[in-house]
C-alpha cells in the first residue's frame, strides 16, 4: 500500500518537476496549501466525507495509466483503505504515446487519462467505454460548464480531471512590459532568442488562429500555409521547441518568454518570485485532461469505482493540493482555501475565459498541420 | 630526460606515451564528467537540479522505497541478462555462419543480418507492438515470463550487432589452424569449442557487452512492447523525467551504475581479468 | 580464406544456420513485413489502416522536403562517424597497447557511461552545457581572469562575459551523438587492432618509416574490417538518433528519425511513417551492401 505513498510523494504537477513541498519553502501564497499537503503525506486519513466503497465482484486490482505526478499524496492509498482496488499507477509522457500504444489493443489498462482532443479522437476509432453514470454518483460535484462539453457531448465517455488553458509565462525582471498579447512571442522580434514555444504542431497553429482573430477550428489551408510563413519568418526568434518543460527553461534562465500552461506555471511561480503568467488578449485554447475506461479493460467496474472516487469532493481536493492545476470538481475546489481559489494565474478571469475554445478533433486538418510544422522545423 | 622513466617507452608501447595517455585521459574526462555531475548531484538536497542546496541521503531511501522504481530495475536487467546471453549464443552462430558458409542466398541474409541495425527504432517498436497484438501474444503471465515479449525484442536488435563484431574478429583466423585440428582428428563440434571459440572470445565478450548496453538502455522499443506490468528502468525514468531530473532518479541511477559494476566485477573475476583482452 | 561450400558441410552448417535464420524470419521479417504493407495503405478511421496498394506514401516521402531533413541527417551523423573515428582510434590502440593489467579495466572505462540511461545522462550532460551550466560558468571564470590578468598589465579589461550557447543548436547535437556513440566505435576497433601482427609495425618503424606513416601504410588498412564495423555501427544508430536531436537540437535541428518518430506519434499517420522508414532503409541497406561489395573486392584483390 505504501508504495503507491512514495510513487506520489515525488511531487506534483502533471508535466513538470515543481514540487508542492518545495512551495513549503517559496511559496508566499500557497504555504497554506504545502501545510495541508505535508499532513497529508504523514499518514492516509479517512475523512468522512467519503463513504465506504462497495465491493464490485471483480478482482481488486486496477492499472491506471496516468501522467507522471498527477495524483495526491494519498489518493491511491485512501482507495485502498475505504476499500476499493489495489491501483497500480503506470506512466505516460504524452498523449500520443498513449494513443499509439492503445491502438493496437489494450494491454490491460482499466483507467487512462487522455486530454480533451484525444477523448474525440478515441471516441470516434471506438477505443473507449461508455460511462455508466449511475456508477458515478460523484459526477454531481462537477461544475455545470464542464459537465457537457462540446468534446464529449454529455460525458459519455469521459469524466474532466484538470483543465487548463495556454498563456506567456515570462519573467519579469526581464521584460520591458506585461506580454499581454501574442504578438511579443509570434510576430516580434523584440525578444530575439529569449522565447520558447510549444513544439506541439496543432496546438501551435491553433494559437496563431487565435492572434489572427480566428477560431480554433476555424482555419482553412489558405491559413495554413499564411500561418507558416509566419512561422518560418518568427523561427530566429525562437530559442527552442519545447515538450511541455517550458517551465523548467524559464526557471533556469534559458529564455525569458514561454508558452506554457498555467497550471506549470502556477508551479514555477511558487518557486520564483520573478515568474509571472498572462493569458494574452486575443485569447487562447482550453485543455482539459479527462478520465476514461480503454476498451477491452479487464476491470471495468473497478474502473467506475475509481473514477468515482477521484470526483469526490475530499479526494479531489486533496489531489488539487498536491498538483496545483484548476479543477473542474467545484465541491473539491470549495475545499481548498483562498489563495489557491482566487489565484488569477490559476483560475484566470471570467472574461479572458470567455474567449478561450477547446480544440476540435480534425482529422482531415491535424496532418496538415503536422507536414506543415515539418517545414517549419526543417527551414 | 631519462630521469623520469623507470624504463625506456619502447617504440610500441604506445599506451606510455604522454600525449596518448594525454587522449586517454580527455576523452575518459569528457566521458565521466557528466556522469560525475549526475552521481555528486544525487546527493543534492533540493528538488531540482540545478543548484547544489546541501548534503543528503533522503533520495537513496526514496529510491529505495519507491518499489515501482525498483521493480523496474530488476525488470531491466534481467531482460539485459537474457538478451544478452541468447544473443550472444545467435550473434556468434550468425558470424560463423557468414564467415565461413559459402550458400545460396547468403547475400541476402547478409542484408536481412544487418536490417534490425539499419530500421529506426521507432519503426520495428510499431512493428513489434502490431505482431504481438496480432498474434495474441499471452499477457499477463507471472514473471519472468511477462517479459519475454519484450526481450524476444531486445534479442531480435541485439544479436545482429554480435554478429556483426564477431564477423570482424573472425576475419583474422587462420583457418590452416581449423585445418590442423581436422587432420589431427578433431570433430566438427570440437574443432568449433576448441579452436574457434577461444579466437572468437574477445569478439564474443565485445559484442556480449555491447548486446548487454543496448538491452539495458533500450527505451523506443520497449515502450511499444510493455505492459502495465512490464515497466522497465527507461521507460519508468522517462516518463518521470520527461521534462526535468529528480535527485531521486539521480540517486536510483547512481544504484544502477554501481549494480553494473559489481556485475562487471563479479564477470571478470570468474572469467579471469586477463581473460577479456586476450592477445590471442 | 576459402569459403566452405554449405553443401559439403550440411549437418554443422544446418545446426549453425537454423537458430539466427528462424528467429530472424519469425521475429524479425514477419512483423517488418507488416510495416511494410502498411506503408502502401493509407489511414481509414483514426486506428485503421487499409492496405489499398497505393504509392501516395512513397511519393510523398521523395519530397524535397523529406529528402533534404534526410541529408542533412546524413551529414551531421557522418560528421558523427568521423569525429568518433579521430578521438576513438588513438583510444582503440591506447587499449590494444595497453600492459595487460590495465587492457580490461581501461575497456570496461570505456564502456561504464553507457549502462547510464541515455535521457539521464543527456539532461546531465544538458545541466553542465546550459546557460547557468558547469560549463559555461568555468568559462565565464576563465573570461574574467584573463580579463583581470589584462587589467594587471595595464590593458583595457574584456567586455562583459556573455554565456557562450552550448545548447540548443547543432553543436550540442553533434556534441550529444559523438557522446553516446563513442563506445560503439572504440570497441569493434579495438578487435580488430587486437588481432594484429605487432611485428609488421615493428619492421615499419625498424625500416625508417615514422609512427605516423606506419599508421596510415601499414595499422589502418590491416585494421580496415574493424574500422569499417565500427563506422557502421556508429553511422547508422545515428542517423536514426532522435532523442538527443530532440531534448539537446535548437530550432533547426531535426533529422529524419525525429519526423518518421513525429508520424507514428502526433500525426498519426503511420503508411506514411512507414514509408519513410523504408526509404530510410532502402538506402542505408545499399550503404551497407556498396561496404561489403568493396570489402569483397578487397579480400580478392589481396590474392
Amino acid at each position: 500500500m505504501s508504495e503507491f505513498d512514495k510513487i506520489v510523494s515525488k511531487g506534483l504537477g502533471r508535466r513538470s518537476l515543481l514540487q508542492a513541498l518545495g512551495a513549503t519553502a517559496v511559496g508566499i501564497s500557497f504555504t497554506g496549501l504545502a501545510a495541508c499537503s505535508k499532513e497529508a503525506a504523514k499518514e492516509p486519513t479517512k475523512s468522512a466525507a467519503t463513504t465506504r466503497i462497495a465491493a464490485t465482484g471483480e478482482e481488486p486490482k486496477l492499472n491506471f495509466y496516468n501522467w507522471d505526478t498527477y495524483i495526491g499524496e494519498t489518493t491511491l492509498a485512501d482507495f485502498k483503505g475505504l476499500g476499493g482496488a489495489e491501483v497500480n499507477m503506470t506512466l505516460f509522457a504524452s498523449n500520443d504515446e498513449l494513443f499509439a500504444k492503445l491502438r493496437a489493443g489494450n494491454a490491460g489498462y482499466d483507467v487512462i487519462v487522455p486530454s480533451n482532443d484525444f477523448v474525440e479522437r478515441m471516441a470516434a476509432a471506438d477505443m473507449l467505454v461508455p460511462l455508466d453514470h449511475s456508477l458515478i454518483p460523484n459526477f454531481q460535484n462537477i461544475a455545470p460548464e464542464y459537465q457537457d462539453v462540446p468534446y464529449d457531448p454529455k460525458r459519455k465517455h469521459s469524466m474532466p480531471y484538470t483543465w487548463l488553458t495556454l498563456g506567456i509565462g515570462y519573467r519579469k525582471s526581464k521584460v520591458k512590459a506585461v506580454p499581454d498579447s501574442w504578438k511579443v512571442i509570434f510576430d516580434s522580434d523584440e525578444y530575439k532568442g529569449r522565447i520558447a514555444v510549444l513544439s506541439e504542431a496543432g496546438d501551435m497553429f491553433r494559437l496563431y488562429a487565435k492572434y489572427l482573430g480566428k477560431s480554433v477550428n476555424g482555419l482553412t489551408k489558405d491559413d495554413i500555409k499564411i500561418i507558416e510563413a509566419m512561422m518560418i519568418k518568427q523561427k530566429p526568434n525562437f530559442k527552442a521547441f519545447h515538450e511541455d518543460n517550458g517551465q523548467d527553461l524559464l526557471l533556469k534562465g534559458e529564455v525569458d518568454l514561454v508558452m506554457e500552461y498555467n497550471g506549470d506555471i502556477a508551479q514555477a511561480m511558487a518557486e520564483d518570485d520573478d515568474i509571472g503568467f498572462v493569458l494574452p488578449k486575443e485569447g487562447s485554447q482550453f485543455n482539459s485532461d479527462n478520465l476514461c475506461i480503454p476498451k477491452g479493460a479487464p476491470r471495468p467496474k473497478n474502473a467506475h469505482a475509481f473514477i468515482n472516487y477521484l470526483l469526490d469532493a475530499e479526494a479531489g481536493k486533496k489531489i488539487t493540493e498536491t498538483i496545483l492545476y484548476p479543477t473542474p470538481n467545484a465541491a473539491a475546489k470549495a475545499l481548498m482555501p483562498d489563495e489557491y481559489k482566487n489565484n488569477p494565474v490559476v483560475f484566470p478571469a471570467a472574461e479572458q475565459l470567455a474567449k478561450c475554445e477547446y480544440a476540435k478533433y480534425n482529422p482531415e486538418l491535424q496532418p496538415l498541420y503536422e507536414e506543415a510544422f515539418t517545414r517549419v522545423r526543417a527551414a | 630526460m631519462a630521469l623520469f622513466k623507470r624504463t625506456p617507452i619502447a617504440p610500441l608501447d604506445y599506451t606510455r606515451k604522454l600525449w596518448m595517455r594525454g587522449w586517454v585521459g580527455a576523452t575518459l574526462l569528457f566521458l565521466y564528467a557528466p556522469l560525475l555531475v549526475l552521481m555528486v548531484f544525487s546527493f543534492n538536497d533540493s528538488k531540482r537540479n540545478a543548484v547544489w542546496k546541501g548534503f543528503t541521503f533522503k533520495y537513496y531511501e526514496k529510491a529505495f522505497a519507491n518499489s515501482s522504481l525498483v521493480e523496474a530495475m530488476v525488470n531491466s536487467l534481467t531482460i539485459a541478462l537474457l538478451a544478452t546471453v541468447i544473443s550472444v549464443v545467435l550473434g556468434a552462430l550468425a558470424g560463423v555462419l557468414l564467415w565461413r558458409f559459402r550458400f545460396p542466398f547468403k547475400g541476402a541474409v547478409e542484408g536481412v543480418m544487418s536490417l534490425p541495425i539499419i530500421v529506426p527504432e521507432i519503426c520495428l517498436g510499431v512493428a513489434m507492438l502490431i505482431f504481438f497484438a496480432k498474434i495474441d501474444w499471452p499477457t499477463g503471465l507471472p514473471w519472468p515470463l511477462n517479459l519475454s515479449a519484450i526481450t524476444i525484442a531486445h534479442i531480435t536488435f541485439c544479436f545482429p550487432f554480435v554478429a556483426m563484431v564477431v564477423r570482424s574478429r573472425m576475419a583474422s583466423f587462420n583457418r590452416e589452424q581449423e585445418e590442423a585440428a581436422k587432420d589431427l582428428g578433431a570433430s566438427e563440434w570440437e574443432t568449433f569449442r576448441d579452436i574457434l571459440l577461444p579466437h572468437m572470445k574477445p569478439g564474443l565478450i565485445a559484442g556480449a557487452l555491447l548486446a548487454f548496453t543496448l538491452s539495458l538502455d533500450d527505451f523506443v522499443i520497449t515502450f511499444f512492447t510493455s505492459g502495465p506490468d512490464t515497466v522497465t528502468f527507461p521507460v519508468k525514468v522517462y516518463s518521470m523525467v520527461r521534462f526535468s531530473v529528480t535527485p531521486e532518479v539521480n540517486a536510483a541511477s547512481t544504484i544502477l551504475i554501481l549494480l553494473t559494476i559489481a556485475l562487471t566485477a563479479v564477470a571478470l573475476k570468474v572469467q579471469g581479468v586477463k581473460g577479456i583482452a586476450e592477445t590471442h | 580464406m576459402a569459403l566452405q561450400d554449405w553443401k559439403q558441410h550440411k549437418r554443422p552448417f544446418a545446426a549453425i544456420a537454423s537458430g539466427p535464420i528462424l528467429w530472424l524470419l519469425l521475429f524479425f521479417l514477419v512483423p517488418m513485413t507488416v510495416v511494410w504493407l502498411y506503408s502502401f495503405g493509407q489511414n481509414s478511421g483514426p486506428a485503421e489502416i487499409s492496405i489499398t496498394g497505393t504509392l501516395d506514401n512513397y511519393k510523398r516521402a521523395t519530397e524535397w522536403l523529406y529528402l533534404s531533413i534526410f541529408g542533412k541527417s546524413l551529414a551531421v551523423a557522418a560528421l558523427v562517424t568521423v569525429i568518433c573515428l579521430v578521438i576513438g582510434f588513438p583510444v582503440a590502440m591506447a587499449i590494444t597497447f595497453a600492459s595487460e593489467k590495465w587492457r580490461p579495466w581501461l575497456l570496461v572505462a570505456i564502456m561504464l557511461p553507457f549502462w547510464t540511461n541515455l535521457l539521464i545522462r543527456t539532461y546531465a550532460l544538458m545541466m553542465l552545457m546550459g546557460s547557468n551550466g558547469y560549463a559555461n560558468r568555468g568559462l565565464g571564470a576563465m573570461w574574467d581572469g584573463a580579463s583581470w590578468l589584462k587589467t594587471l598589465v595595464g590593458l583595457q579589461p574584456l567586455e562583459a562575459w556573455t554565456p557562450v550557447q552550448l545548447l540548443y543548436n547543432n553543436f550540442a547535437v553533434v556534441l550529444g551523438l559523438v557522446y553516446v556513440h563513442l563506445p560503439f566505435m572504440v570497441l569493434p576497433l579495438y578487435s580488430a587492432l587486437d588481432r594484429l601482427d605487432k611485428s609488421l609495425i615493428e619492421a615499419s618503424l625498424d625500416l625508417g618509416a615514422g609512427h605516423l606513416r606506419t599508421l596510415f601504410k601499414i595499422v589502418v588498412p590491416l585494421a580496415m574490417p574493424g574500422i569499417m564495423a565500427g563506422v557502421m555501427i556508429t553511422l547508422i544508430p545515428a542517423l536514426g538518433a532522435y532523442l538527443t536531436p530532440d531534448l539537446m537540437g535548437g530550432t533547426d535541428s531535426q533529422m529524419i528519425a525525429n519526423v518518421i518518430e513525429r508520424q507514428f506519434k502526433r500525426a498519426n499517420d503511420w503508411p506514411f511513417g512507414a514509408a519513410l522508414s523504408f526509404l530510410l532503409i532502402y538506402a542505408m541497406f545499399i550503404l551497407v551492401a556498396l561496404q561489403s561489395m568493396r570489402g569483397d573486392k578487397a579480400k580478392a584483390g589481396e590474392r
